[in-house]
């Protein structure tokens, strides 16, 4: 890996940070909540396949790669779903 | 050795650094995803409460304190990358600036908690409080580890120990990541 991988990783990290604040800070109301929870939940999968594949070195193991990706997909599938049932609920 | 096993050994080999260390991520990953779920799965039954008592944190702190974590995490993996060549002075610094920069991590969550707790928020005013309480600072107790163990990996620099001590500090990068939008941005 090369410094250039590890600041391309970085930068990545600091915009979705930043997109996540932004979007629940100032679109909730215009996008709604659902939304919202969606993009900000997708945005901290995308930081977290960032730190495996990039800081923890799973890029040299794309089957474990793989497996963490779907893992923490279904997981925050889970938190948005928990999130979006009182949304939903009459 | 049978064929089967063998196959098994390779799956594992594949895995970068310590296997011991990917089995201590995988049981923080599932420690703190336990405690995310339960968190809003507690959240159904009182949402309005939940919204209510987000208003008392501080988003924007958590958000510098998420740049500072990130930015921590990039000295960590500049330093892992750097003990693989010859400029182990260089390891050494970016080792401890990332684990300088766990101290101002630190420095803004005990600023965040003396706030809330000025305004006579506890563990028992209100569920959202238990679990803010109890996931943020476990996982501020893991940061205050990871500082420890990088200064032990600085003070006793080989690669396999910057190896292991970075990729615990990433393991608290990557909780974090997970934390901080449930907790300060979706409740």
């Amino acid at each position: 890996m090369t410094f250039d991988t590890i600041t391309r990783a970085w930068f990545g990290l600091l915009f979705l940070s930043a997109a996540s604040v932004l979007i629940a800070a100032g679109f909730t109301e215009t996008l709604g909540a659902g939304a919202t929870g969606g993009l900000v939940l997708v945005f901290a999968w995308m930081k977290a396949r960032v730190i495996l594949s990039r800081y923890l070195g799973l890029w040299q193991a794309p089957v474990w790669l793989s497996g963490f990706n779907w893992a923490l997909g279904l997981f925050c599938l889970l938190l948005l779903g928990l999130f979006l049932i009182p949304e939903v609920s009459p | 050795m049978r064929a089967g096993e063998t196959n098994n050994s390779g799956v594992l080999d594949e895995l970068p650094g310590d296997l011991m260390m990917w089995v201590l991520i995988v049981s923080e990953l599932l420690v703190f995803g336990a405690g995310l779920a339960a968190f809003l799965g507690v959240r159904v039954v009182d949402p309005d409460g939940f919204a209510a008592a987000r208003n008392y944190l501080h988003p924007a702190l958590a958000g510098l304190n998420t740049i500072v974590l990130i930015t921590s995490g990039y000295f960590a993996a500049r330093a892992l990358d750097l003990s693989k060549g010859q400029r182990q002075s260089s390891v050494r610094w970016n080792l401890l600036w990332a684990g300088l920069l766990g101290a101002v991590f630190l420095a803004i969550k005990i600023y965040e908690y003396a706030d809330v707790a000025g305004q006579g928020i506890s563990t028992e005013t209100h569920p959202f409080f238990t679990f803010y309480y109890l996931l943020t600072g476990f996982h501020a107790l893991h940061v205050l580890a990871g500082m420890v163990i990088l200064a032990l990996v600085s003070w006793k620099r080989t690669s396999r120990n910057v190896e292991v001590g970075t990729a615990f500090w990433h393991m608290v990068d990557l909780v974090w990541v997970l934390l901080f939008p449930v907790i300060y941005l979706l409740a």
